[in-house]
């Protein structure tokens, strides 16, 4: 890994506050992150503790009743883009961006076949692009996330998919437009073991292929240490460590990222059982 | 990087080809069912209720040979087995026995009073249904912020307010005090008669007979009848609509096309889409409820439809057209639940063809 | 949210008005109502005629005016609560009481049970307000016959609304968990299933009530259930119908607007249990 490479996404002081009746919650406080070229940065921490909703927040997708302030958020080719209006965001979503989420059923849309889907975001972000073209691009990127005879696919709908099939159609939704940057959100979840790998292989494979960069979303520190270049600890809203795998693996700094690294089981250790 | 493919071929393919039919078929089977349930009820009802309506017929002064005159002019003197083969005999050959007051065959009353309520309902239920459906969405779009809010007060209000009474407080308004809706004296007024009869919808059969002035004043009368029931059922819709919007503009798969960069348009009609199955049972409901369910609305605005005609019926114990009236009610809502059935499981490929 | 529950008795109930203030002035309306009509003296005798005072306007005499036999609208309206809520309430104590065994005996998962929901979708394709008139008509306007009405229309209510959420419920863990740990049916449907439909069943009592009001009204407004001289909302609103198009909006304009304030404080009060009862599970 060049640690001079270009930085792609560059987070000051982030925060996000979200009005609730009980009053003013903030779930993320002064956040900073840097993703560079060609890196895959993993976002670890409890539930809760505010790493779904940095990414959102960067995508200033949270709902009304939230607000998104930041020093700046810098997205390489677009700019500073934390003063973007929701119509400029949407220059930004899914063509600079792309955003692959937990429960893969969830994200398509029930109704409508996978075809429509990938024409809704072609005809979105490209002016004349016509079905039979939007079909064959389609075809195309189901290819490129290993489905084999995504004509049938595309027909259907997605109640007829299994969890793992689903996800890959979401995964190519989500770079059907080349985004240089890929959030994302816990993709695995909800997905078989066997199934959860493969997506992992699949979703990597594909930012490691297009010189793209990612950010990772998860709880889990093997896949960490698997896929990712560098990782960022999140706890309750804000950053407690950040650095490079085998810097915060080896010698965490932070009493929150060694008690997350000891309650990994170790192959060989002794199990305390009481009696 | 190793990349295990995936088996497009193991998808569950839609049973396109059948599917639709099948679908069609069951439903019309239980149609045949339920209508024969019907038409069973519809006899219980008026033959083993209690009460005795003979002698209501005949009046307190009547004495035992006039009320047996009329149970034998009636047929009520017959074992009710023969009076159950009797009447489903004649449902088949499209007999629904005769008024006892009008002495004309159910049938043809019903054939003529229909049109007029069927547009009253259709026209009501449109209404009901857009401005609902705006409210609640508008509502769920803006939740607990003031549109949501002000939704919700007038929400409240017509869901609360007896339509027969909304409906006689905009005669006042809109008749008494402005001036500008006609007398409520049903499908026209007193010093029109009706255009010839060709589809017995009167402001179809006006323009028709060509006469634009009757079709205008048709469309008059309909303006305050329409309004009552479109506001109290709008308020059932817009809480549905609030309900199944809301749910569905909070779905991942709506924050998904929000994180594609969908616009804002675009994103709505994912929510809608998602939510119109719903909306469309809703819509399907509410027609079947105010088939009969209108009937008092009909009364305070002297509209000469079934609902009026079968209130008059069952006040003066007008036996078949009270039995008709709860046999064509009751078909016409199984027709729509059937209709509503094929409908959603067209729009909906969630739906299974079972 | 702060927790009501948790609350010592006297915040608790500063908590409830704050946070439903709608169902608390509507609750508190019903019961001014009801304490009015029962034992208030009424300025005037609610069931006097009085030719020389027929049709007066709302004034200082006559606060909601009169009708057209001259009685006094606003004695009327009050003594109609008397009537039109004790029907209403023994209406929706039936179907309760017919609902809850009913509704139990259709959450079983027999084919018994898938039958009777059959037979109720059927029944239900009926126009309820046309039998319920039916019925009261034909036995020859007997008052009982309006709460076995008002019986007829929600009875089939409560027994899909307890299936559909018992049907639920059974599939939870906690369900399973205290069959799995060999308690009986009758415990089961006692100790576990019941107390967790409570919320759902006084939700639907609270607007079992607003539909009976309805209910009762419509069928007075017919001239079917309670007749003349007995006031009732529904009569009066028959009696000033055909004064709306002459401008004398008072007869029938006041009844009405009790009948509204009604249904909307039980329709407030069903909200402010719904939202209560959520809040529990959550």
């Amino acid at each position: 890994m060049n640690s001079v490479a270009e930085t792609i996404l560059d987070v000051r002081n982030l925060a996000v506050s979200i009005a609730t009746p009980d009053g003013v919650v903030n779930p993320v406080k002064g956040v900073d992150l840097t993703v560079r070229k060609g890196e895959i940065v993993g976002v670890v921490g409890e539930s809760g503790c505010g790493k779904s909703t940095t990414i959102k927040g960067v995508l200033k997708l949270l709902g009304p009743n939230s607000t998104v302030t930041a020093d700046k958020i810098e997205l390489a080719g677009h700019g500073d883009i934390s003063g973007f209006k929701p119509r400029q965001m949407n220059t930004i979503r899914g063509r600079a961006v792309g955003f692959v989420a937990q429960n893969p059923f969830g994200s398509l849309n029930p109704i409508y076949t996978i075809e429509r889907q990938f024409y809704e975001l072609q005809k979105a972000h490209r002016t004349g692009v016509s079905k039979r073209e939007s079909r064959e691009i389609a075809r195309d990127m189901l290819n490129g996330v290993g489905i084999v005879g995504p004509e049938r696919v595309l027909n259907g709908y997605a109640h007829q998919l299994s969890g793992g099939m689903a996800q890959r159609v979401v995964i190519a939704l989500a770079t059907t437009l080349s985004p240089k940057l890929l959030f994302a959100d816990e993709p695995t979840t909800g997905l078989d073991a066997t199934v959860q790998a493969q997506i992992l292989d699949l979703i990597t494979g594909l930012v490691a292929d297009e010189g793209r960069s990612m950010l990772l979303v998860t709880h889990d520190l093997g896949v960490i240490a698997q896929y990712c270049q560098r990782v960022v600890v999140m706890y309750g809203g804000e950053v407690v460590e950040q650095g490079s795998v085998m810097d915060v693996m080896v010698s965490p700094q932070h009493s929150y990222t060694q008690q997350l690294i000891g309650s990994v089981p170790k192959s060989g250790e002794k199990l305390n059982v009481a009696r | 990087m190793t990349l295990a493919p995936v088996e497009g071929a193991k998808i569950r393919g839609p049973k396109r080809a059948s599917g639709p039919w099948r679908l069609v078929l069951g439903r019309l089977g239980f149609l045949v069912a339920a209508l024969f349930g019907v038409m069973t009820l519809s006899f219980l009802l008026v033959s083993v209720t209690p009460g005795d309506p003979a002698r209501l017929i005949a009046g307190p002064l009547a004495d035992e040979t006039q009320v047996t005159a009329i149970e034998a002019e009636l047929g009520l003197d017959r074992p009710l087995g023969e009076r159950y083969l009797d009447y489903m005999g004649g449902l088949v050959q499209g007999d629904l026995g005769d008024s006892y007051y009008s002495k004309q065959p159910v049938i043809d009353e019903i054939a003529s009073k229909l049109p007029a309520t069927l547009t009253l309902v259709l026209l009501s239920v449109a209404l009901a249904a857009v401005l609902g459906v705006v409210v609640g969405a508008v509502g769920a779009y803006f939740r607990t912020r003031w549109p949501d809010s002000v939704g919700r007060l007038f929400t409240g209000i017509f869901q609360a307010v007896p339509d027969f009474f909304l409906g006689l407080m905009l005669i006042y308004v809109f008749f008494f005090v402005l001036g500008i809706a006609p007398a409520p004296a049903g499908q026209l007024a007193f010093s029109e008669t009706a255009p010839a009869r060709v589809t017995g919808f009167i402001p179809i059969d006006s323009l028709v007979a060509g006469d634009t002035s009757l079709f205008v004043s048709s469309l008059k009368h309909l303006v305050l009848p329409v309004l009552t029931l479109g506001l109290v059922y709008a308020a059932y819709f817009a809480k549905t609509a609030r309900t199944t919007v809301g749910r569905a503009l909070n779905s991942q798969q709506v924050h998904f096309a929000r994180a594609m960069g969908l616009p804002e348009r675009t994103v709505l009609r994912y929510a809608f889409v998602e939510s119109r199955t719903t909306i469309v049972t809703y819509a399907g409901v509410i027609f079947a409820a105010l088939l009969g369910g209108e009937a008092i609305v009909e009364r305070v605005f002297a509209w000469d439809g079934i609902g009026t005609w079968a209130l008059t019926g069952i006040l003066r114990l007008d036996l078949p057209v009270v039995q008709g009236m709860v046999l064509v009610a009751g078909a016409l809502t199984l027709i729509t639940y059937t209709l509503l059935d094929i409908v959603v499981g067209l729009l909906d490929p969630r739906i299974k063809h079972a | 949210m702060p927790d009501v529950f948790a609350a010592p008795k006297g915040r608790q109930f500063r908590l409830l008005v704050k946070e439903h203030p709608g169902a608390t002035m509507g609750v508190s309306f019903i019961a001014l109502l009801l304490l009015a009509s029962l034992v208030a003296p009424l300025p005037y005798d609610p069931t006097a005629t009085d030719g020389s005072s027929s049709l007066l306007a709302p004034g200082a005499q006559h606060w909601f005016g009169t009708d057209g036999a001259g009685a006094d609208v606003f004695s009327r309206v009050i003594a109609a609560a008397r009537i039109d809520l004790s029907l209403a309430l023994a209406g929706t104590l039936l179907s309760l009481g017919l609902g809850l065994p009913l509704g139990l005996m259709a959450s079983g998962k027999g084919k018994g049970s898938e039958w009777l929901v059959r037979a109720l979708d059927a029944f239900q394709a009926f126009p309820l307000l046309i039998l319920a008139l039916a019925l009261v008509s034909l036995s020859g306007n007997k008052l009982y016959m309006v709460v076995v009405a008002i019986a007829l229309i929600n009875v089939p209510r409560y027994i899909r609304l307890m299936r559909s959420e018992i049907l639920s419920l059974r599939e939870s863990r906690f369900i399973e968990a205290a069959i799995a740990m060999g308690a009986s049916t009758s415990r089961v449907t006692f100790k576990h299933l019941l107390p967790n439909v409570w919320g759902i069943v006084l939700v639907q009592t609270s607007l079992t009530i607003a539909n009976a009001i309805v209910v009762i009204a419509s069928l007075s407004f017919l001239g079917v259930g309670v007749s003349a001289p007995t006031p009732s909302w529904g009569g009066m609103i028959r009696d000033g119908a055909g004064n709306m198009a002459s401008g004398e909006w008072w007869i029938a304009g006041f009844a009405g607007l009790a009948v509204l304030l009604c249904v909307l404080a039980f329709n407030q009060l069903a909200d402010a249990i719904g939202d209560r009862t959520a809040r529990t599970y959550r």
